[in-house]
């Protein structure tokens, strides 16, 4: 097959370094892209001697925990696509496909439009992270193992569309007049004036969640080999679905609290990716995750130079790159069976 | 219209916003209609000189109540006092309940109940709340339904098709304008000299405000929920000019409310950044924006102002207030 003679060229290291530099390459186009002029160089200096210039601010609280959150985010989202299609051995689950996101989403706006955010610092990571714990659950329980691809889309348009309609429920609940306007933000994702604070809140518990993903890498290698193999070599299969779902539910329920749910870098990043790994759904796991990373930082740098007013959500341009991509799968997957 | 005003509205009428932040209305625009104007526009054009004809009673088929009420005030003038009159917007709410007698205004929108956000609070508290429905105001039934500036135009023509008066209450952008609603406003509800009070009261206000011309003046910006700002031509523009600070949204090339990305604002270089915010409101995005860390920052080089959206909304009497704190604000920051 090509795509193991392509891997055979590349290696497995070199392509993580090379995608690592093309994410460090993007995050530093996300920083010096703005709406504003910014001298980068003289707001770095001024930044590391302490002089609080507007400069130094718009570096240190607008420009860099913009690009570092779409780094966390983006890795997130195509860390966790690769890590459920790894378990699930279906292409098509991403977390935005199968309503974790809208979950994580839901849990993020009941907490936050409450003003149960104010009780404590975590509660609005934890908020998204229990609403992506739910819709995993909800979803298991409609697919349970081994479902096959329809089962899994209908179940995910179910638990989206249920979050979706809570979502816009609990917003107009809201006594704010602007809440019921809000809802773009949470269903398409934006990194537009995120803070600092939210970056350091959402980082710890987005980490453990990363950690739980990649170590679960050659449990889902085994997988491959099926069910029933993957246990007579020692492998747990329902620790490793626990492990994944609360991997998946940290990583992407914390992001999601942040930015709202952005659609498809979960689907568009493995897909891409999967062939440069041998198939190999242990290695896509952390190639996919800068991956991820890289695609959502281009389209953040991407919808500030578009000049949409106000600024498009995130969402929207990674849609226009994935729904094509999820369209073509689906219909390749409907001509092989 | 701003974009506090239009989200006042959002709320009471659900079309009402989609309209945008940057509709502009002629200034203090107040129109009267009623179902005997049946071919008139659905923006009815202002009527000068605060005078309403009032058309009503020609045509049958309304109530006996408003047959009776368009009868007396076509013929005396002086009996012209509706004596039931529910508003359907905020800006109305509150300039009808400093205009017209008590126990005339019949119902007010939830927005005016509360005090964080409304000027008349305890007043509206004390009175049946409206979410800006035709039908709510039908039920009181009404002699005369004050709508705002961004009221659905079915709305206002199905008002008309049953034979209730209309008053638009506009989004004035002068202080002319402001001036110029009150009077008009009241001469609907029939009460001029209480109009012309409350506008001497405002303008003596407006006239203790002293700036003293050899300072020079300080450069402010002001930033609102959504992250909004405010350009020239507008009524909070003016506020500013009367209280001594330049605006530099002029420098942008913006509309009257437009909004504007965090870091420009941080890099203008204003002296004065001024915060559209209530305190202790329902938490939301929108309002996130204005406590943004990059905000408490920039503290440390500006003087940064918070002023309550009811302030500055609607162009009523209240705007001398935020002239008043603005002017305290940017001495307090010159010294």
């Amino acid at each position: 097959m090509s795509a193991r003679a392509q891997v055979a060229e590349i290696g497995y290291a070199p392509l993580v370094a090379a995608l690592a530099a093309l994410a460090l390459v993007a995050a530093l186009a996300s920083v010096a892209v703005g709406y504003a002029r910014l001298d980068v160089s003289a707001a770095l200096a001024d930044a590391f001697a302490g002089r609080p210039t507007a400069a130094a601010v718009v570096l240190e609280q607008i420009r860099l925990p913009r690009a570092a959150l779409g780094a966390m985010v983006g890795f997130s989202l195509g860390l966790a696509g690769a890590a459920l299609q790894g378990l699930l051995r279906n292409p098509l689950a991403d977390p935005g496909v199968i309503g974790v996101s809208g979950g994580a989403a839901l849990g993020a706006v009941v907490v936050f439009y409450s003003g149960l955010a104010g009780a404590f610092a975590l509660a609005m990571p934890l908020g998204g992270v229990a609403g992506a714990i739910a819709a995993a659950l909800l979803l298991y329980a409609l697919v349970g193992r081994g479902a096959g691809t329809m089962t899994l889309i209908l179940a995910g348009v179910t638990v989206n569309s249920f979050a979706g309609a809570l979502t816009a429920l609990a917003l107009n609940l809201s006594p704010n007049p602007y809440a019921a306007y809000e809802i773009m933000f949470w269903l398409m994702g934006s990194l537009a004036d995120r803070s600092l604070p939210q970056l350091w809140l959402a980082l710890p518990l987005t980490v453990a969640g990363w950690a739980l993903l990649i170590a679960s890498a050659p449990a889902l290698d085994a997988l491959t080999l099926g069910e029933d193999t993957a246990a007579s070599l020692g492998f747990d299969l329902g620790r490793l679905r626990a492990q994944l779902v609360a991997g998946a539910a940290l990583a992407v329920g914390a992001a999601v609290a942040v930015t709202g749910a952005i659609g498809f870098v979960g689907l568009v990043a493995p897909h891409l990716l999967r062939p440069l790994v041998g198939n190999r759904p242990g290695r896509l796991l952390l190639v996919s995750g800068l991956g991820g990373a890289i695609i959502l930082l281009v389209a953040d740098v991407v919808v500030r130079l578009i000049p949409v007013h106000p600024e498009l959500k995130l969402g929207v341009a990674t849609a226009l790159i994935g729904a094509p991509l999820l369209y073509g799968l689906i219909d390749r997957m409907r001509r092989e069976a | 219209m701003t974009d506090g005003g239009a989200r006042r509205e959002a709320r009471s009428f659900n079309s009402a916003t989609t309209a945008g932040p940057v509709r502009r209305s002629d200034a203090g625009t107040i129109s009267r209609s009623s179902r005997a104007s049946g071919g008139a526009p659905l923006h009815p054009s202002p009527l000068r000189g605060g005078a309403f004809p009032r058309k009503v009673g020609r045509g049958g088929g309304f109530a006996g109540a408003l047959l009776l009420t368009g009868l007396i005030a076509t013929l005396s003038p002086a009996f012209a006092k509706p004596l039931r009159v529910v508003s359907l917007n905020l800006c109305a709410d509150e300039l009808a309940l400093r205009l017209a007698d008590p126990g005339v205004v019949k119902s007010v929108t939830w927005l005016s109940q509360d005090p964080r956000s409304a000027n008349m609070a305890t007043e509206a508290a004390a009175l049946p709340a409206n979410d800006g429905h035709v039908e709510e105001a039908l039920a009181y039934r009404p002699d005369l339904v004050l709508v705002g500036p961004f009221a659905d135009p079915a709305s206002i023509a199905l008002l008309r098709q049953v034979g209730a008066p209309v008053a638009e209450v506009g989004a004035p952008q002068t202080f002319d304008g402001v001036r110029r609603q009150i009077r008009d406003l009241a001469a609907a509800l029939g009460e001029p000299e209480r109009g012309e009070r409350l506008v001497a009261d405002m303008d003596a206000r407006l006239a203790r405000v002293a700036i003293d011309p050899s300072r020079s003046r300080l450069k402010a910006v002001v930033l609102r929920p959504n992250g909004f700002t405010v350009g020239p031509g507008s009524l909070v523009d003016e506020i500013l000019a009367r209280a001594g600070l330049d605006n530099l949204a002029a420098r942008l090339d913006i509309a009257a409310d437009d909004q504007v990305p965090l870091e420009t604002v941080a890099l203008l270089g204003a002296d004065i950044l001024i915060l559209d915010r209530d305190e202790a409101s329902a938490p939301s995005l929108a309002d996130a924006i204005l406590d943004h860390p990059a905000i408490a920052a920039l503290a440390q080089r500006m003087t940064v102002v918070s002023l309550p959206a009811r302030l500055w909304t609607c162009g009523g009497p209240e705007v001398a207030e935020a002239v008043e704190r603005l002017a305290a604000a940017a001495a307090a920051a010159t010294q």
